[in-house]
């Protein structure tokens, strides 16, 4: 019986080859160039790479990446929602165009968005010239790496949450109003359990491609050490010093909790799904 | 509770899609709301629900006027055709909804509130699947479920749009009966809408027929079904061969025929159509009394009927259907071609041009 079920054939053929080719790919993609970081690591030895990962400039700029990468996906996932809601929801002029400039943080250059929010941010900018009297500022501080994200973020949000929103049918709340819920009632008890998974995958989406964003966040930030250094700037200054061990510590560092939090996040989600099944 | 609806309008971006509806239904009844694809029928009963405001007009429940009061506190039950059920969550949790989300000081216990969707369950004879989501039911079981959901929170007033609308014709028919059976039962007034003319008939009480934003008549099944107000209710409640004749001295002649004209038709001079139902044909050889002459062009035996097909003289696809049971035909059958005069056993005329 044994041998019975391991021969037994799939109605969908081709598991062997696609599976192959699956693993290939992704060790060529993924894991070969980073197990090389992995590797080029070692070279610092165990107490070389503690004492690197566990600079205190170093520690400042996770704290400055992961708290800001956090909270700009929070935010995200707030509007990021209510942007799908109003395109999904209603029908006005300018809607499509709206729609249209959703994308824009996904196709424009990221240095290109870091300069414009800088001008625009800046003591003597746009709104920067605004902001300034009131105390505010946002460019060359770790208010201004929060913007970059939040812009470079947003879409993520938006495209994930937004298919699920159309799925969710007008009479499901019209259902849960003439059984008498409130407003209130049906947004928590019917829309956001529909909703969360997307939204969750938003956040991840956006949360990880927070923790990867340079190019924008440079050019705002400012890069004050203990301030406003984010790591992967760290990781390209240790690269121009020729320190690549050093590079490559923190970039495994850094690999190992986004793992960890994405992980932590893909659990959540895997929860959230199979406890309606 | 009864409905009285009165002059409601409604309008859809420049469709006028409710003109002038005035409808009364007492108190326990079940209504169909029957009527083509685009007759308003469905905008009507969201009206009733509070799902929709009409432009103009009002609803009253038991005579007090409900037409601005919102759906959460309008005491409806609504069943929509495509279910609605919450996916998310078991169907207990589906059917307990309405009462768990009543503020705390109304909001039954937990141990009350599960007694009565359990009782509910055992109304729409789904106990076993209370631990279930919606996604693991058939269509019918999701249908009993949307209407055990809305029966819990009591209401006044049960309201389903195209309650059967997507299931296949087995679980149709005995959803039919079921629900039937279930309105015996709990006697709630009750309003559903179809297109089915067949589903209305068989289900209700009363039969609303509608067309363009319009109440064509309302009547039991038997009384639309025989005494056809309109010309279309006529032609919508079944298949109708259409003969044409003229108003003449207060009478509608067609062929051979004198008929009495409807009480509300101009009663000089005009022309007249009148309806023959398949089965309300005779087959003669004799021309007196005949309404049409033809020949036999078809006879096809379906089951338990026989359906012949006449060709009449002088028109073109002038195919009249007659339908008789198949003892009656075998009494005297007919050959293909054969020469033979129609006459009508219950003819209904109206003026013409008026449906």
């Amino acid at each position: 019986m044994a041998t019975l079920a391991l021969r037994r054939r799939s109605v969908i053929p081709g598991f062997g080859i696609t599976i192959g080719f699956t693993l290939l790919y992704l060790s060529l993609i993924i894991l070969i160039p980073l197990s090389a970081t992995f590797i080029k690591s070692t070279q610092l030895g165990w107490g070389g790479f503690w004492t690197t990962v566990t600079a205190p400039r170093v520690v400042a700029s996770y704290k400055l990446s992961f708290g800001a990468s956090f909270l700009a996906a929070a935010i995200n996932l707030v509007f990021g929602m209510l942007v799908a809601w109003v395109l999904v929801r209603y029908r006005f002029p300018g809607r499509r165009l709206i729609d249209a400039l959703v994308d824009l943080p996904f196709a424009l250059p990221t240095a290109v968005a870091g300069i414009a929010l800088t001008a625009i941010y800046a003591p003597n900018g746009w709104l920067g010239q605004y902001l300034e009297p009131l105390g505010i500022k946002v460019a060359f501080t770790p208010t201004g790496v929060l913007v970059a994200l939040i812009f470079i973020g947003l879409p993520f949000v938006v495209r994930t949450v937004q298919p699920v929103l159309q799925e969710l049918k007008p009479e499901l709340e019209e259902a849960a109003a003439s059984l008498g819920a409130s407003r209130r009632q049906t947004i928590f008890r019917v829309l956001m359990p529909s909703l969360w998974p997307a939204l969750l995958t938003g956040f991840a989406l956006a949360f990880a491609r927070a923790l990867g964003e340079y190019g924008s966040v440079i050019f705002i930030a400012g890069n004050m050490p203990m301030v406003s250094e984010i790591t992967p700037l760290l990781i390209i200054t240790k690269l121009e010093q020729y320190d690549y061990a050093g590079a490559t510590a923190i970039a495994v560092a850094m690999l190992v909790i986004s793992f960890l939090l994405l992980l932590i996040i893909n659990l959540l989600q895997w929860w959230g799904r199979h406890r309606h099944q | 509770m009864s409905i009285i609806i009165e002059n409601v309008n409604k309008h859809f971006s420049g469709f006028h899609a409710l003109q002038d509806v005035n409808l009364t239904i007492p108190t326990g009844e079940l209504v169909a709301l029957l009527g083509p694809s685009g007759c308003g029928k469905t905008s009507l009963l969201r009206i009733i629900a509070g799902l929709e405001q009409p432009d103009s007009g009002s609803i009253r429940f038991n005579g007090e006027d409900t037409t601005r009061r919102h759906v959460r506190e309008r005491g409806v039950g609504f069943v929509f055709q495509p279910y609605a059920l919450f996916h998310h969550m078991t169907v207990f949790d589906n059917v307990a909804f309405g009462l768990t989300v009543r503020p705390r000081a109304e909001r039954p216990s937990r141990g009350e509130i599960a007694d009565r969707v359990h009782d509910l369950l055992k109304l729409v004879q789904l106990e076993f699947v209370a631990d279930r989501y919606p996604s693991q039911l058939s269509g019918g079981q999701r249908q009993r479920i949307a209407l055990a959901r809305a029966l819990a929170v009591e209401p006044k007033v049960l309201l389903l749009d195209e309650p059967f609308g997507a299931l296949d014709a087995n679980v149709r028919k005995d959803l039919r009966r079921w629900l039937r059976r279930l309105h015996d039962e709990i006697h709630v007034t009750s309003v559903f809408v179809t297109h089915d003319q067949e589903e209305a008939m068989e289900v209700s009480s009363r039969v609303v027929v509608m067309s363009k934003g319009r109440v064509e008549q309302v009547g039991t099944p038997d009384e639309v079904y025989g005494a056809p107000a309109t010309e279309f209710v006529s032609r919508f409640l079944g298949s109708v061969n259409l003969f044409k004749g003229r108003i003449h001295d207060g009478w509608a002649h067609i062929g051979d025929v004198r008929a009495p004209l409807p009480h509300d038709a101009d009663t000089q001079a005009g022309a007249a159509v009148a309806h023959l139902r398949p089965h309300e044909v005779s087959i003669a050889d004799s021309p007196e009394g005949a309404i049409a002459a033809g020949c036999v062009r078809g006879i096809l035996s379906i089951g338990p009927m026989v359906r012949i097909e006449i060709e009449r003289d002088g028109e073109e696809n002038g195919l009249v259907e007659v339908e008789m049971v198949r003892e009656r035909y075998l009494r005297s059958p007919l050959a293909l071609g054969q020469k033979v005069f129609i006459k009508p056993r219950n003819l209904r005329v109206f003026a013409s041009g008026a449906g």
